[in-house]
This record gives structure tokens, sequence and C-alpha cells, in this order.
């Protein structure tokens, strides 16, 4: 934690409980410190990375335009094949979990490189699905790389 | 229900917060409780609470909690008696009820034959209609080609509601606005219907906008008797998934309180019900002159039944033990009776800012708020594993007052002090729902989360306050805590009103 002006002070209560006192504010916060670190403060819940801003990590597309599952699940369907042209939005992998399918849709207009996933294949967060790269043959528009929906 | 225990021991053909509803009812009535558990549950919470347990099978549903081979062979060996199937899984399956007839087990719910006039939702309809209660426009095509199914949705008008026929608690439902949706739309349902259900057959259904979902609680015994426990408003829903539900309803009058209660007591009567039922019903309009429509029966406990329970004072899940008993109903319908307000929150193990994917993990840190007017039904405790296999249904708030403001207090007062730490859940989105204009007023229907979603999970980004910065930092300090696998006894030590100081100024 930097030293600002910030006059935030934390004490540790025990058992994962932190009492913060910000000015005449006094609140219980929780937390648990792991790889990433969970907080619990006024009714929000908060996942702080290791990182020195505290910014959280984002997923799901990298900058190699690799498709990632969200969450553990199993791949229902596979809708692309590699070398196959896909549009912004296009559902290219169905997973499921809970009972509920997830449409994985691609998140810009592309050609599919590589497929990294199986129907039927049980994948964890992170796990790679699809590889997609620029379409060579597109000629107009200028690459969209707008922001994915999470 | 006075007199000698109904039963010595209780198979519970569930898991989750409704095996642990069902093994403390079971409890408290001195009966023995046996859970049943996959691999996945072997230390879940309800294996670990009940007097036995027994392995069924391996995580998936379908060889494990779904097959009916597997607990009826696990009640025999276990000297069980009767079943409760809970809800979900198989608990509307009138084979499994036959199989537990067979094997000499009482099914703790209605006979197989209502479940199977009530699961067909023709027959459900047909039996609503003679029972002189409206019904919704729909029906389940014989021939069930996609052609079939795509002139039957043309017929009835879009836009169209495409269910399970086998189906229940919204799940596998999609809605085609047009022609054009129809084909995937089908495929879609058809798909989600076969893996839920093992059964792809669907049913068509006109989709009414803006209405409200209100259902009835109903018991009957073995001598005929049949009461209704007044109404759950159920109309807050995102997919098709319930996620707020109150009694009394705030759109209900007496009038029609009255109208609805008697036709959903007509519609349990014409089935030949017995045991604790809902008939559900879309509701259109306001007041007096607002219309219903029978929409279908669960022959099953809800799992919104709490509700019921704060303000009629009815233990359900007692009922049900003792009318499966061949006890009779203790009460007449003038004895039943309304008090306060009651407001269930489902928290669900899902992220809402990110489209309520369903989360799994370990829960690092679980805290259970305790205070006047709450009652919380979990199904799991710190340390335990969510895994994806399942419902994300982690536990359930309940919190009643007086009046409807003070229950809405109440349960906002709680679920500010409820972490969940170690996956994501609604909670952020119950806050919102709780703080919400139209549900402060009361003034709520189906589409709320469909029309002011967007803006209400605008308002869920969680980018760490400095605050929660500082508290993390002063965490990784600390290490991980000792006790981050402790039990619920250890989780106990929270003073609820310490937390609440910063609200309560």
């Amino acid at each position: 934690m930097s030293s600002s002006d910030d006059p935030t002070e934390v004490v540790p209560l025990g058992n994962g409980r932190y009492q913060v006192t910000r000015g005449t504010k006094r609140t219980l916060a929780f937390a648990v410190a792991g790889r990433d670190t969970w907080v619990f403060l006024d009714g929000r819940t908060y996942i702080v990375s290791d990182t020195p801003d505290g910014s959280p990590r984002r997923s799901r597309v990298d900058e190699q335009g690799a498709l990632t599952a969200p969450m553990p699940a199993t791949v229902l369907k596979i809708n692309a094949t590699t070398g196959q042209q896909v549009r912004r939005n296009d559902v290219v992998i169905v997973l499921e979990a809970m009972k509920m399918e997830l449409p994985i849709r691609s998140p810009r207009d592309g050609v599919v490189k590589a497929i990294r996933c199986e129907a039927g294949e049980l994948v964890q967060p992170g796990t790679t699905l699809l590889e997609l790269e620029d379409d060579p043959s597109s000629s107009g528009y200028p690459e969209q790389r707008r922001g994915v929906r999470k | 229900m006075t007199g000698p225990r109904p039963f010595d021991r209780i198979l519970i053909a569930n898991r989750g917060e409704i095996a642990v509803r069902v093994i403390r009812a079971c409890r408290e009535m001195g009966i023995e409780s046996v859970a049943v558990y996959s691999d996945a549950d072997a230390r879940a919470l309800h294996t670990t609470l009940a007097d036995m347990a027994i392995r069924i099978g391996p995580p998936q549903a379908i060889d494990s909690y779904l097959s009916i081979d597997a607990i009826i062979s696990a009640a025999r060996r276990t000297g069980a008696q009767a079943v409760h199937p809970g809800y979900g899984f198989l608990s509307e399956n009138a084979d499994f009820a036959s199989a537990c007839k067979t094997a000499g087990l009482t099914f703790i719910g209605p006979p197989p034959e209502a479940i199977e006039g009530m699961g067909s939702k023709i027959a459900a309809r047909r039996i609503a209609v003679e029972a002189g209660v409206p019904v919704v426009p729909g029906e389940t095509p014989t021939d069930q080609s996609d052609d079939a199914i795509a002139d039957a949705a043309r017929r009835i008008g879009f836009p169209v509601l495409l269910k399970p026929s086998e189906g229940g608690g919204g799940i596998g439902m999609k809605t085609a606005r047009s022609d054009r949706e129809l084909v995937e739309t089908i495929a879609q349902a058809r798909r989600e219907a076969l893996a839920a259900f093992g059964d792809g057959t669907l049913y068509v259904e006109r989709l009414i906008e803006k209405p409200r979902h209100i259902e009835f609680q109903i018991l009957a015994d073995h001598d005929g008797h049949v009461v209704h426990l007044f109404e759950r408003e159920c109309s807050i829903q995102r997919r098709h998934q319930k996620v707020i539900e109150e009694s009394p309803s705030p759109a209900v009058t007496p009038s029609l309180r009255q109208r609805m209660g008697e036709a959903a007591v007509a519609v349990a009567r014409k089935a030949g019900y017995r045991n604790a039922g809902t008939v559900e019903f879309l509701v259109e309009g306001h007041g007096d002159s607002a219309r219903f429509y029978f929409l279908e029966m669960n022959t099953r406990l809800q799992v919104e039944h709490p509700v019921t329970e704060q303000v009629t004072g009815v233990d359900l899940v007692r009922a049900q033990i003792g009318v499966a008993g061949g006890r009779d109903l203790p009460w007449t319908q003038e004895d039943l009776s309304q008090r306060g307000h009651a407001i269930e929150l489902r928290i669900y193990a899902e992220d809402p800012a990110r489209q309520d994917l369903p989360q799994a993990g370990t829960l690092l840190l679980y805290r259970e708020p305790s205070m006047p007017g709450i009652r919380i039904d979990s199904g799991v405790t710190e340390g335990s594993e969510v895994a994806v296999h399942y419902d994300p249904l982690l536990v359930k708030l309940i919190a009643s007052g007086d009046t409807r403001d003070t229950a809405r207090a109440r349960a906002l007062a709680a679920i500010r002090c409820y972490p969940i730490l170690g996956i994501r859940t609604n909670i952020p989105l119950l806050i919102e729902l709780l703080e919400h204009p139209k549900f402060v007023s009361g003034n709520i229907d189906t589409g709320l989360l469909d029309a002011d979603g967007d803006a209400i999970r605008a308002r869920l980004s969680s980018s760490p306050s400095p605050e929660a910065v500082a508290v993390a930092a002063a965490a990784r300090a600390a290490g991980p805590p000792a006790t981050t696998r402790s039990s619920a006894a250890g989780a106990a030590n929270i003073d609820p009103w310490s937390s609440l100081r910063g609200a309560r100024v």
C-alpha cells in the first residue's frame, strides 16, 4: 500500500476479519490472500490481483487473439473449422456448465487459425479454445479490436 | 401433526440446500436421515450433516442424483422407509415415484398418477380447464419435427416460448420473437431439454408480455382435505430463473387472492393431488380486475417454500412428511392466515457482471449473517467446493418483518454483511434489485431484469476501491488465515452488529 495522502487504516482482527477506519467511518471487512486476494467490503466483493496497482486481471481474448474458457465447463459444440472465416459475434463454440449453454462468440472478424479443444472435453478457466487471426483477404475496414463484452 | 413419528428413517434423494433443509426437519422430528452423494459431493454439507451417507455414483447427475436404480438401492441398503425427493432431479419423475412404491418405500410427494398428469403440460391444462380455470394458449405438437414445432409457433402467434415438455424451474426455456429466430431456437431448446431431462419433447406457448408470476402453495391429505397457503410473488427473474420471491404479493388484492386460491384448490382436487404442490399463474393487469391464467402445477416442494413458511407459520417439510405418513392436515382453510411479509433472495454462484456466468471454486471464506428476522437455508459452508456439475444455487436468505418495507430493509442489511469469498456470486445484483425503485414500490413484472438489466449491471463494475486495495495488502501481509477451512462452528463467531456499524450512523 502506497503511503499517499490516503488515511485508510486497516487492523487485522484475526480469522479473515479486518477493521477498516477512514476518518471517523469504521467498517468490518473480510479478506483471504492467495494467488489473488479476495476482499469483501461494504457488501461488495473484489478480487485484487497481485499487481502493483491492484488492477484486476482480464482474460478471454489475449493479444494473440486466443479465445479462452471463462469458467470450468464442458465443450458442447464446435461450430468452426480451421481456416474458416468468422464474423464478429458468430457463435464459434458452445460450452455447457451447470445445465446452461454458454455461447462463445467471436470478438471480431477473422479467420480461425487453430481449434484447441474437442467436443466433450472439460476445460478450465483460461484454457485456450480457439485461435483467431486477421483475415488476409479482408480489404476495407481497420481491424476491430473493440473490448470484449464480459 | 402430533403423535408418534411417521417414519424411523428417511432417505433424501437430493443435494445442496434442500437436502440440508430436509435433514434438519428429520432431526427435529426424531427421524434418522440418509444422505446420498456423488463423488463430487463426498465432503458436501448435506453429506456430512446426515445421520448416514451413501455414495450413489460419479459426479454427472445422470449417473448419480438422476439414477433411479442407484437411489432405490441406497434406500434398500440403508433400511430407509421413505424417500424425500427435494426439488429438481427426480422430484417430478413419475417413474421414480412408482419405483419407490414397488420397492416398498413411501415417496414423500404426490401419487405417480398426479405427477404424470401434471408433468405433461397437455394433461395439466386439460385438468385446469375441467376445473374451470383459465389457461395460456399453447400446445405440445404430437409431431415433434422442427417443421411441426415451427407451424405450432406460427399458429399460436409470436412471441412464443419453447419449453421442455418434461421440464420445470425455467431450465431450457427459450423465446422466439419471429419466424427468423425459430430454427436456431428450436435446436437449442431441444438440446437443453435433452441434456437436462433426457427428453427433447418441446412445448410451445404464447409468451404473455409484462406478466406477473404468482403461485399458490397447496397441501392435500389422503382424506381429500385440500388447503392453500396463499401466494408467492416470483416476478423477479432472469432468463426465467427466479431470483427474488416474496409473500404476500404486493399486487394481489384480497378479492383476487380469494379467487386465485379457490382456483388453485380446484386444480389440485381435479388432479387427485396429495401432499405439497404449487399452482403457478401468470397475472395480467392490476387490482381486483386483474386476469390470471393457470401456467402449470409443480408437484413438489418449491425452492421458494420458506417465504410461505415465514408468513403462515406452517413448516411445509414437516407437513409433507406427516401427510406421507398418513396423517390428516391439522388445519382447515379458515385456520390459515398470512402474517407480516417475507422476502427470499437466491444466492447463486454466478457473476452478474459477466452475463451470469456460472462460477466454480472453493469457498475460501463464508460467514452467514445472523440478525432478527433472517433465516439462512444453505447448502454450503466455509471450505465447500462449488462444482460445475449442478445447479448454481448456493444458499437462500429469507428476511421477514411485519411489513414489506421492514422485510426489505432486513434483507438489505443482512446481504450487505454476508461475505462469500473464493467465487463470485450474484449478491451485488441482489443489492441493486432490492434498491431498485420498481422493487421498492412493488411495481414489478417478470421483464424487469430484461428491461433494466443492462442499466443495473452497468453499476456492478467492481474495480477495487482504495480501501479494498488497502485491505488486500493487509491480508497479503497477514498470510492465508489458518482457519480458511474452518467449520460452520468457527464461522459462527462473527458479530453481525459490528459489520453494520458503518450503516447505522
